[in-house]
């Protein structure tokens, strides 16, 4: 299935922004959305294709959010593709984890917005295969 | 004492005879020699005399030695033995050992005080206790059977005595004692940097740590625990401030970088030559910014023992396309002439890809910064063995042999190097955790006023195949400082 809405979850309003532009200009449907709550309930309410995520979010973090959606026993979000984008050092244990349960892991300060769109074009071709 | 002094007395006649019937001697000079000899006779006789009547205080002094503890090679005087009773030598001897605990009721055993002396064990006690090295003996089964009060040492759940020590990313003790448990008689290992908490606990103490294993013995596992908090803490809070100051950093150079990157894609079609030539220069500054804080963060991680590498099967072409644009575009910006040739036919290699790619890029940045305007740098690589060696060559400013040496060492850079370019001196540190990570090699050949060849060596992905598919990456990791590159697929 052909990647067409994202859902960003980005409390930095400039990277936030970034995205949203970049992203759009490219032909994406976005939404956007600035703490932990209202990402996970506009990531339950719609199905999107890609959900970027950070993980230092205000109301609740990103490995939450991943909890919450995709688990051991359920997958809330069959059809998604999820990316984890920070800056953020987490602990191996914890970004392992979240590297299991996401399709890509990725540091904010190297991906910038054309990087962003090649791998979200990679990731589209690794699911119409 | 007269039969001393007759015994004196006929060794002196004694001595005169012999004087005059075997030498047949002028008088004067046979008076002579009777005098001497008879002068050296005395002699004996009175120093024997001495010592007869120094032997009862000798052994009160012994006996007075055991008594006290002292460590001692002599064996303490028997009082029941006969010469002593009868040298009435016993009581004073039994008065000296009287309340001393260790003399037997009934017979007395030399060999019993000197090998269980209570004073003697006190003091060795005392000087465990004094020391700040904390010492741990395990037995067989690795429970803790006795330990000093600078060990690191924890209340187990069943009230035992635990180990306190937290082997974050190293062999733990018990990995190690599990490897010798079928293979080794003897053994001894050492870690450094080992803590007894984690970072922010109260009560945190760091260790050099020896771990001597002896099987059978009583105690099996000996460990010394050298503390160095003192000098390894400073480290850490540096450390940390580092991290953290490079995690904070890493915001602003998201906008700066995205942003760049939006204005390039956006005004693509309307800029000037010139105004390209002003974003371009933007874009270069911003991109070694962003290699330099990933610089100080992967210093900051290898110092702490976070570093790991996640090595798979790459091409050095394939690393060097990660980089490809970012250095190619660094070159044109510099007027430097950028020339990488990779034969196609190179055998893969065992590479985690991003951290190559920083030694890539750390190298062919360095050569941009070293040598001059329409200068060369090649980049290519060839097969050495079971490794593949990759080199960076530049026809730059070059270097004397002396900064050579300490060139790989972190902060350092040379006098030279201070005053013509910027840098932190720490890119070629870095370079040398990263490859050295990989099981390889890192080297430069340099000569002032000509230019340096910088070359790194990695193992051919066929000869430790084998490993990487069992999973085992640290068997190939001679200095085991890996940490798994989440993001390897996609670095920018």
């Amino acid at each position: 299935m052909a990647i067409h809405t994202v859902l960003v979850i980005e409390d930095d309003r400039f990277i936030g922004e970034m995205y949203v532009r970049s992203l759009s200009k490219s032909g994406y449907e976005v939404d956007w959305m600035v703490d932990g709550n209202d990402g996970l309930v506009a990531a339950r309410n719609k199905a999107y294709d890609l959900i970027i995520l950070d993980i230092m979010l205000p109301e609740r973090r990103g490995n939450e959010i991943l909890d919450a959606l995709r688990n051991d026993t359920e997958d809330l979000i069959p059809n998604s593709k999820v990316l984890i984008m920070t800056n953020f050092e987490q602990d191996d244990e914890s970004r392992m984890a979240m590297q299991y349960r996401a399709d890509g892991y990725l540091i904010k300060a190297e991906i910038t917005p054309r990087k962003l769109l090649e791998i979200i074009a990679e990731l589209d071709a690794v699911s119409a295969k | 004492m007269h039969r001393v002094l007759f015994g004196v007395l006929i060794a002196a006649i004694f001595g005169l005879s012999i004087s005059y019937l075997f030498l047949g001697l002028l008088p004067v000079q046979s008076i002579l020699l009777s005098i001497s000899v008879t002068t050296i006779i005395i002699t004996a006789c009175v120093f024997g005399v001495l010592l007869l009547m120094m032997r009862p205080i000798h052994l009160i002094m012994r006996a007075i030695t055991m008594r006290s503890g002292e460590p001692t090679v002599q064996t303490p005087p028997n009082p029941n033995v006969s010469s002593l009773i009868s040298g009435n030598l016993k009581p004073v001897l039994d008065t000296i050992y009287g309340s001393s605990p260790m003399t037997p009721a009934v017979g007395f055993s030399a060999t019993q005080a000197v090998t269980t002396a209570t004073p003697a064990l006190s003091l060795l006690e005392h000087a465990l206790e004094q020391t700040s090295c904390g010492i741990i003996a395990l037995n067989a089964e690795r429970k803790v059977i006795a330990h000093n009060v600078h060990a690191p040492i924890k209340e187990g759940a069943d009230k035992q005595p635990e180990i306190e020590l937290e082997f974050i990313n190293m062999e733990s003790l018990d990995e190690w004692l599990d490897s010798l448990s079928n293979t080794a008689v003897h053994a001894e290992k050492t870690w450094q940097r080992v803590s007894n908490k984690l970072a922010g606990e109260e009560g945190r103490r760091m260790f050099d740590i020896i771990a001597t294993y002896e099987r059978g013995s009583q105690t099996e596992t000996v460990i010394a625990c050298y503390e160095r908090t003192l000098q390894y803490m400073p480290e850490e809070d540096d450390l940390d401030f580092i991290a953290f100051a490079a995690h904070e950093l890493r915001g602003p150079i998201t906008v700066i970088r995205g942003y760049l990157d939006v204005l390039g894609m956006e005004l693509e079609d309307s800029l000037d030559d010139d105004q390209r030539e002003l974003l371009k220069r933007l874009v270069v500054s911003s991109n070694r910014l962003s290699g330099y804080i990933n610089n100080i963060l992967n210093a900051s991680r290898f110092d702490r023992r976070h570093l790991k590498v996640h090595l798979k099967e790459e091409t050095i072409e394939k690393i060097y396309d990660t980089i490809s644009d970012d250095m190619t575009m660094r070159a044109t910006a510099q007027n430097r002439i950028l020339s990488v040739k990779f034969d196609h036919n190179l055998p893969t290699i065992a590479a985690d890809k991003g951290s190559i790619g920083e030694v890539l890029g750390n190298l062919i940045d360095n050569a941009i910064k070293y040598s001059n305007e329409g200068g060369i740098i090649s980049v290519y690589a060839e097969i050495e063995g079971d490794f593949l060696k990759v080199s960076v060559a530049d026809r730059g400013i070059g270097m004397p042999s002396n900064v050579i040496e300490n060139l790989f060492k972190k902060f350092y850079r040379s006098h030279r190097s201070r005053e013509t370019v910027a840098g932190t001196g720490i890119g070629l540190y870095i370079c040398k955790a990263f490859i050295e990570s990989h099981g390889g090699f890192i080297s430069v050949r340099s000569q002032e006023g000509v230019g340096s060849i910088f070359s790194f060596t990695l193992p051919i992905y066929s000869t430790v195949k084998q490993q990487l598919l069992e999973g085992d990456n640290l068997t190939l990791i001679r200095q085991q400082h890996g940490w798994i590159k989440n993001h390897s697929s996609f670095r920018g």
